[in-house]
């Protein structure tokens, strides 16, 4: 989970273009979506091989069963050719049943990885976005939490996110307003008291690093 | 939360995340079951197949046939009892017991010592009922059914082949059943298999994030308790450290605000302000920020 976050976040709703998903973006989180991926792709590739092989195995002793009595039954015969057309014709279709079912496992292996990557991926996806948020926050970042592509799941979780980082987001701009406040109140406050001396300007610097604070504060909030 | 005591997953706590978890698990299942249905559908078309050919091989394999009865004249009908029958079966690996040797035909003497009082005697030829009409003639000869020579040993062929025919045919349809049972017995292990796998596969990433909304509540209130790790096992392992960097990123701003309202407001107290309207606001709120921190 890296690289920029302005690659799976969204602009505002009103009149952004819709987000498109991008190929090299669909593997986020390698760990959880290959998990997933190939549990359910080697699940399904052991089911399909073998019951593909109990269908070999019926037909081949179908076949086998089918030379046998052929070969009792075109015993002395003046025309064994057409004994050997009919097993070569049977084995041929031995042969086309084990590509087709090679064939539908492979595809059904890659359609399935294909499809179960788009659907991780619509985890991975949402997930990655509020890391992305975590990494502003872990700096004092609390801009604007933008909504989910369409599709994306975890929903409820994203929602509960969005709740949480706009609670905070509002208790630390009423707070740089209260602290805001308070220093011009602070300021007007001291000049006209008129105070010297030491207090006078540890009151100044105190209240500088505060401006500066508060400065900082209203630049992480926009 | 004691550090001594591991946490236990609770199966009553398995689906926390409805959406997410069923929707993976019947995934999975819905896939699985799908191709168990298909393939074992195949499977069974072709298990029918098999068995259907292997039936017509069963019935195409030819058994001795049962010999005819013989029509042969009464007068050569041979006194002496039929031969004894072997009964008992073939048993594998061991030889079959030898044919009883073909009843002999009845001898000159037998007939003799076999005729009686009422009967003509055996040099004198035999009777015959003959009808006459007008110029031709028809001669009735009475006859009785003869066992062939070696009647019961092929009755016993006969039959011991159809018995062996009718066991393959058992056989044979004891198979089919038997893969049909093996693929439904597979098919329900599989299915309530992987649901159980499958929920318990996704309450590990279901676990981490109901935890992480549980942390939501809080900061959304304005709590900023200390975050605890994951349980052994969890998945989301990265994402929750974001998390917490984020978490100690909130409580880093809390204390540098801290650090400045305590600047600001101690400044003040000794400047005099210590009662100014905004140097009382300073202290609730440094007052607020302290309680959500500890």
């Amino acid at each position: 989970m890296s690289s920029d976050p302005s690659a799976a976040s969204t602009a505002p709703a009103a009149g952004r273009p819709k987000y498109k998903r991008k190929l090299s973006n669909y593997l986020l989180d390698k760990k959880l979506q290959l998990r997933y991926v190939l549990l359910v792709t080697i699940l399904s590739g052991l089911i399909a091989g073998a019951l593909g092989y109990m269908i070999y195995q019926q037909k081949r002793a179908a076949f086998e069963s089918l030379e046998r009595d052929m070969a009792e039954l075109t015993q002395g015969t003046t025309n064994p050719g057409a004994f050997d057309d009919t097993l070569e014709s049977l084995e041929s279709e031995d042969r086309a049943l084990v590509y087709k079912m090679v064939g539908v496992g492979v595809g059904l292996v890659v359609i399935l990885s294909l499809y179960l990557l788009v659907m991780t991926h619509k985890v991975a996806g949402p997930l990655y976005k509020v890391s992305m948020y975590f990494d502003k926050m872990a700096v004092g970042k609390l801009g604007k939490v933008t909504p989910l592509r369409q599709g994306d799941m975890l929903q409820d979780f994203y929602a509960s996110f969005h709740e949480m980082h706009d609670a905070v987001r509002a208790r630390a701009q009423a707070e740089v307003d209260t602290l805001d406040g308070a220093l011009v109140k602070l300021r007007e406050a001291k000049n006209q008291a008129d105070y010297r001396g030491e207090a006078q300007s540890k009151l100044d610097d105190a209240l500088d690093n505060l401006e500066k604070h508060v400065a900082q504060r209203k630049q992480h909030l926009a | 939360m004691s550090a001594a005591k591991p946490y236990k997953r609770s199966w009553k706590n398995l689906l926390i995340n409805k959406k997410y978890q069923l929707r993976f698990t019947l995934f999975m299942v819905g896939i699985s079951t799908l191709l168990m249905l298909g393939l074992g559908w195949w499977v069974m078309r072709v298990a029918n197949e098999t068995t259907m050919v292997a039936v017509g091989s069963v019935w195409g394999t030819r058994c001795p046939e049962v010999p005819a009865m013989l029509d042969v004249p009464e007068q050569t009908l041979p006194p002496a009892e039929p031969p004894a029958v072997p009964m008992q079966l073939d048993e594998p690996g061991k030889p079959a017991p030898p044919p009883p040797p073909p009843a002999e035909p009845a001898s000159d003497e037998a007939s003799a010592a076999a005729g009686s009082a009422d009967e003509p005697a055996a040099d004198a030829p035999p009777r015959r009922a003959t009808i006459t009409m007008g110029d031709s003639s028809l001669t009735l000869v009475k006859t009785v059914k003869k066992m062939p020579p070696d009647f019961g040993v092929k009755i016993v062929a006969y039959w011991t082949c159809k018995l062996r025919q009718a066991g393959k045919l058992e056989a044979l349809e004891h198979g089919r059943l038997r893969i049909l049972w093996v693929l439904i017995g597979t098919g329900l292990v599989l299915v309530l298999g992987l649901a159980l796998y499958g929920l318990k596969m996704t309450h590990k990433v279901a676990g981490p994030l109901f935890k992480v909304s549980l942390y939501f509540a809080k900061m959304r209130d304005g709590r900023f308790d200390k975050v605890w790790n994951l349980r052994k096992g969890d998945q989301l392992v990265d994402f929750y450290e974001h998390f917490k960097t984020a978490h100690a990123g909130v409580v880093t701003m809390q204390k540098d605000d801290l650090a400045r309202i305590a600047e600001v407001i101690a400044a003040a107290e000794a400047a005099g302000l210590g009662e100014h309207p905004s140097i009382v606001a300073l202290r609730e709120l440094q007052l607020k920020k302290e309680n959500a921190i500890e």
